[in-house]
């Protein structure tokens, strides 16, 4: 094997790629996802309460909404905030009138219009409710009759939900890189039958699978670290997270470049990838609902791909911590190269 | 027409979508996923706040609270160790331990002690709003009523107690998945026939360009349709208003169908065409999405074409509207199919010639 024929076969396909719709998906997806999963799912999932104000006498109440956890916005009419609790856009609507601290101050009655979305639930409405009333007697400086001693059960923390489907992202980056271009790339050339003509220069099968490999191996890496800097996940181990997704990337292409080895055409190429997705993402499945047994994890391969990931980007985990499923993911890795390199053999035998 | 040839190319289409290995397998696993997910999200939507309280003497206004039924469920717990337990286990989350001599307290003016348990993994909203409701009680057990009167309006229709479940929410955005999934197969097998050009065969047979374009869209639509209607069969999508519902959905196989032969019309193979089916699956997921997560989208989404199935189904499936609410839906796509089919069969035309 020379590597300098691997070198070029490999420029070739970095200035053949933007050509391939596979190549520019790979680069787009996994970018588009997560910035979905940021600004869509993040809110989703929260079940963030939201309340809309129109502040007809700047008030003092609206300070205090901001300090307390109720996410609150600002309207500039009646009209526009009717339009956004009538949508949904917020639980609830509150018109504050002008004067409203001068009466609470003095302890006049005084009237708030208050608009409810008809599908925001009981329980948010109460807390809407409760909580204005706090601030409201907050503002109008009276005591609290109670001292409350708040006690806190368990040491586990919340993990949001943004947070928990960053291995999703992760592994779906590495595995569009990792398996599909090494593969698309492979079978594009078995269907076109250019790697015939390749294979009778001196250029042999295994130039070929390395340099598809090599390529799957970059993107994969590359497009993992721009998920995780989008993500702000780098963590204070960067150079740990980096050697976590090649090796993740490793695995990918040579799963990638076996199967292309082994189908023939890239329709059934995808329609296996389809089959094997739900053993590819169970162990982010699993990692999504913490209260399932998380051991199930551990049966399924990419588990030592996500696993360190999550340990050193959120954890705070360091090379020990993550020793042992990375020296599972290298075993794994040697023995798809050996699959790989076996596969190749056999088909230099019998011709591609 | 010659409807013997339609028949035979209708044929021939379907019996190619079937050994399509690709085609079969995403048709099966995606029907399969998505009545599996719609299956195991919760049939119903929980309003209330479940609260654990150990209380020796529990307060008038707290019973009311528990009575008036206002999204909040106090669970009583034997003792203090049961409420802690409780809390830990998530059996309610927080716990409130009033003190035996909390009516005394506040009689007398005192501040009364009050215990509340959390887990740690318990939001900081969750924590403040059962802080605010505890001291809330408290005032109203010690006489403090606050001067203010909100005056609450609803708006839009009241769901308290009937809430949509997301599962439901969800059902147009399948569907319109499923139909769109589809239009992937029928842009490939014509864009397969262009570029081997069994197409220009066909055409010098007795079979017309209109006998070609009406089969290939009756294929499209059968795929789209069959697939949809499949779903929402499973999922009870049709207890409310069915003839709309399935209005709604050969419209939108119409649209889809449309869409398909736009695509094929720009697409040579399977992975071409996918260059194209990506970005339309995109786009027209995003009213579906908008229902998901209402304000999140504002009006821009109506030009959007699948805005008119999802609202459509969402509209009668979930509240019962009538042909006189959605009627201006149906017509807009109607009108979107005669756009979107004409566009895509003219395109088409061009390259078969």
């Amino acid at each position: 094997m020379r590597l300098r024929r691997v070198v070029v076969l490999l420029r070739k396909e970095f200035l053949q790629g933007p050509k391939n719709f596979m190549f520019v998906w790979a680069l787009v997806a996994p970018i588009l996802i997560s910035l979905t999963i940021s600004l869509a799912f993040g809110s989703l999932f929260s079940n963030e309460t939201t309340l809309g104000i129109v502040d007809q006498g700047d008030s003092q109440l609206v300070e205090l909404l901001d300090e307390s956890t109720v996410s609150s916005r600002e309207y500039s009419s009646v009209f526009a905030l009717e339009n956004a609790v009538a949508e949904g856009a917020v639980d609830g609507g509150l018109v504050l009138p002008n004067g409203f601290d001068s009466a609470i101050a003095m302890h006049q009655e005084i009237a708030v219009d208050f608009y409810l979305w008809g599908e925001s639930l009981a329980k948010d409405r109460t807390l809407l409710t409760v909580t204005l009333t706090n601030l409201v007697r907050e503002l109008a400086g009276s005591e609290s009759p109670v001292e409350i001693q708040t006690i806190t059960l368990g040491d586990e923390e919340a993990i949001p939900w943004e947070d928990r489907l960053l291995p999703f992202v992760v592994l779906l980056t590495v595995f569009v890189a990792g398996i599909a271009l090494p593969g698309t790339s492979l079978l594009m050339e078995k269907e076109k039958k250019t790697i015939d003509a390749l294979v009778v220069t001196p250029t042999g099968l295994r130039e070929v699978f390395v340099s598809k490999g090599v390529l799957g191996v970059i993107m994969g890496t590359l497009m993992g670290v721009v998920i995780l800097v989008i993500n702000q996940a780098l963590g204070s181990e960067p150079g740990l997270l980096i050697m976590i997704l090649f090796l993740g990337s490793i695995s990918a292409s040579l799963a990638g470049l076996l199967m292309a080895a082994l189908f023939d055409n890239t329709v059934t190429f995808f329609a296996n990838i389809k089959m094997i997705g739900l053993i590819l993402y169970a162990p982010v499945i699993i990692y999504l609902f913490p209260s399932l047994p998380q051991w199930i994890g551990k049966i399924f391969p990419t588990y030592y791909i996500i696993q360190p990931v999550v340990e050193v980007s959120q954890r705070g985990g360091g090379l020990m911590q993550i020793l042992p499923e990375i020296s599972v993911l290298i075993a794994l890795n040697v023995g798809l190269a050996a699959l790989v390199a076996f596969v190749v053999t056999r088909k230099k035998q019998y011709a591609v | 027409m010659n409807w013997q040839s339609i028949r035979a190319i209708i044929i021939k289409d379907l019996s190619l979508f079937s050994r399509n290995q690709f085609f079969a397998v995403i048709t099966l696993l995606g029907l399969g996923a998505y009545i599996a997910i719609y299956f195991v999200m919760p049939s119903t939507v929980d309003e209330s706040v479940d609260i654990g309280i150990y209380a020796p003497v529990v307060p008038s206004s707290l019973q009311q609270l528990q009575e008036s039924g206002q999204g909040l469920d106090l669970v009583s717990a034997e003792s203090e160790e049961e409420l802690r337990q409780g809390v830990a286990e998530n059996d309610y989350i927080a716990g409130v331990v009033l003190p035996a001599d909390i009516e005394e307290k506040f009689e007398s003016q005192e501040p009364a002690e009050i215990k509340l348990y959390f887990t740690s993994d318990t939001p900081e909203d969750t924590i403040e709003f059962i802080d605010f409701l505890i001291t809330e009680v408290a005032y109203l057990e010690t006489g403090q009523y606050l001067a203010v009167e909100w005056q609450q309006e609803i708006l839009g229709p009241d769901m308290v107690g009937t809430q949509i479940p997301p599962r439901d929410k969800l059902r147009s955005l399948f569907a319109v998945l499923i139909m769109v999934t589809e239009t992937f197969a029928l842009a490939s097998l014509i864009g397969e026939e262009i570029e081997k050009r069994t197409g220009q065969a066909l055409l010098v047979t007795p079979m017309t360009v209109r006998d070609l374009f009406t089969a290939k869209a009756i294929v499209g639509v059968m795929l789209a349709f069959s697939q949809a209607l499949l779903f929402v069969l499973v999922v009870g999508g049709l207890s409310e208003q069915p003839l709309i519902i399935l209005t709604a959905l050969i419209l939108g196989a119409v649209l889809v169908t449309g869409v398909g032969f736009l695509m094929a019309s720009l697409g040579k193979d399977f992975l071409t065409t996918m260059v194209w089916g990506v970005p339309v699956l995109i786009i027209f997921s995003i009213p579906a999405i908008g229902i998901m997560m209402p304000g999140a989208v504002s009006d821009w989404i109506k030009i959007i074409p699948s805005y008119y199935v999802t609202d459509t189904m969402y509209q009668a499936s979930i509240f019962g509207s009538g042909w006189g609410s959605v009627g201006d839906n149906l017509l807009i796509l109607v009108a979107f199919n005669v756009v979107f089919l004409s566009a895509g069969i003219l395109t088409l035309r061009r390259r078969f010639q």
